[in-house]
């Protein structure tokens, strides 16, 4: 299908159908001609349908397809789940009068908070050696703003979420698209996530949490690049104490042709650490230093042994600070070496120091 | 070689729907039908008859019945990827009507592939490895 037909489906797939069962009368008022003293605004069909609610029996069906009937009880607070802030702008314009609905402005928030913490304490006790930026980015792989959209989506929020196209009044860049759709679709989850915490418990959307967003597929292999392995591999075999590091070639072929395959394995005196495989011997060394350190950093604790700090928090209803409920189990994990710092700051190039007196440069020792 | 940046704003992950939850791809299923036609006459039957209970085993789908003059009758099923299928009703009666709905509420919403050309398609890697000739044991006679 071309480019055209592909964008036509996809803005009518976002664009709104109003069930005429939920309507109190059709057509509606403002449609119709009246003879009034001062001019009315012209009446956009496109603007009224995106105002009007979801039909109830879409919104129920929302909570059952999510499995939450019990928490969602009432179409009003799925409703309030659905609505984005921006949606106050055009329906204010068309029912002045009319008392505002109620957003997920303070919902979305929360939950995102939730969300993050969820999500950090999982992946902290899950992948303990992993350094920090690459857990900042496996966070927000996992609960971050495309998986939630991509999350709402699958849940069928789509025709639901009302919201409004804003354009920033100052925008950031000239291409500012000012709020996007998969913005206000995110807001959806993270304010279901809040609500479980208000009416039931924080475990209950930790549970949520890990149901929806932590049994996704994240390559976190894909996140540790590295632009000196054998480097850092050095450093991190000095930090463990252990022999250097030596590549030892195990197995060649097609040495001199088109087509070379070298299998290096890294060792540190009998163990080895890492093996890889190139056309040339230079690749082969690289990559098997590489998959030594994925080893390291990609260590998983078993399901069974993960400790999350949450567990701490009592089960049921009410305050998570009450002292009348007992404390969960919770045994502290032993401390890891910590991250190698070689290149952690995200600069490239290494620290310069400018003499003062000379004006030369000089690269510390 | 130098390293690629990661950038925030592109992070994000693949679905495991039914890894730990499963969220049922169908949201909407639309009957239309004609009140006068005969080929309707059998969907006119389920509606009155099943579908009642149709809707209450399956809370999770929003059903919609309208009306559709001097037309045949169809089935229309709404999917969480934005597509929806179609399938006529003029020539089934109530139990293949029935049939049908279930295919429906099966399906996932994705476009029909023919599996016989298509190559094994994985997310995870193979579990039982891939064979290397480096790795492998000499041949032994």
């Amino acid at each position: 299908m071309g480019h055209v037909q592909n964008r036509i489906l996809t803005t009518a797939a976002k664009a709104s159908t109003v069930a005429r069962s939920t309507l109190p009368q059709f057509p509606p008022k403002d449609a119709l001609f009246t003879r009034r003293k001062l001019p009315s605004t012209a009446f956009v069909p496109e603007t009224w349908a995106s105002i009007q609610p979801p039909p109830p029996s879409a919104l129920s069906a929302f909570a059952h397809r999510i499995g939450l009937p019990s928490v969602l009880d009432t179409n009003e607070i799925i409703l309030q789940a659905c609505t984005h802030p921006s949606f106050l702008r055009p329906y204010r314009r068309q029912y002045p009068d009319a008392p505002a609905p109620e957003t997920n402005a303070q919902l979305a928030p929360l939950g995102n908070a939730l969300m993050g913490l969820f999500a950090s304490e999982y992946l902290h006790a899950k992948y303990p050696y992993l350094p920090t930026r690459v857990l900042k980015a496996a966070v927000t792989a996992h609960v971050g703003p495309l998986t939630c959209a991509s999350v709402a989506q699958e849940m069928g929020a789509t025709p639901l979420l009302r919201w409004h196209r804003t354009v920033r009044a100052l925008p950031k860049t000239p291409t500012d698209p000012g709020l996007l759709h998969s913005d206000a679709m995110a807001s959806i989850p993270r304010s279901i996530a809040a609500l479980i915490y208000q009416r039931r418990s924080l475990l209950s959307a930790r549970q949520f949490v890990h149901s929806y967003f932590l049994s996704r597929q994240v390559d976190l292999r894909a996140m540790l690049k590295f632009s000196n392995p054998k480097k850092a591999l050095l450093e991190m075999v000095d930090k463990f104490g252990r022999e250097r590091p030596k590549s030892r070639l195990l197995k060649e072929t097609g040495r001199f042709t088109n087509s070379p395959v070298f299998v290096v394995g890294i060792y540190s005196g009998a163990d080895q650490l890492g093996e890889g495989f190139g056309s040339s011997l230079r690749m082969a060394e690289y990559r098997a230093a590489e998959d030594a350190l994925q080893r390291v950093y990609l260590t998983r604790t078993p399901d069974h042994l993960i400790q999350l700090p949450t567990s701490t928090f009592p089960v049921g209803l009410g305050d998570v600070f009450r002292t009348d409920a007992p404390e969960g189990k919770y045994t502290a994990p032993s401390l890891v070496m910590s991250e190698i710092m070689y290149l952690s700051s995200g600069k490239r190039k290494p620290l310069r120091i400018y003499g003062v007196e000379t004006g030369k440069e000089q690269t510390p020792a | 070689m130098s390293a690629p940046r990661l950038l925030r704003a592109q992070l994000r992950s693949k679905p495991a729907n039914g890894h730990v939850a499963f969220i049922p791809h169908i949201r909407k299923l639309v009957f239309e039908y004609c009140d006068k036609w005969p080929s309707s006459a059998h969907t006119r039957s389920f509606l009155l008859t099943r579908l009642q209970s149709l809707a209450r085993q399956n809370p999770h789908v929003e059903v919609v019945v309208k009306q559709r003059h001097h037309k045949e009758p169809i089935v229309r099923g709404f999917y969480a990827n934005s597509r929806d299928k179609v399938i006529p009703l003029n020539s089934l009666e109530v139990s293949a009507i029935q049939r049908k709905v279930d295919l429906l509420l099966d399906s996932s919403g994705a476009k029909i592939k023919p599996l016989k050309r298509r190559t094994v398609e994985s997310t995870t890697e193979a579990t039982r490895g891939i064979w290397s000739g480096l790795h492998a044991d000499r041949p032994s006679i």
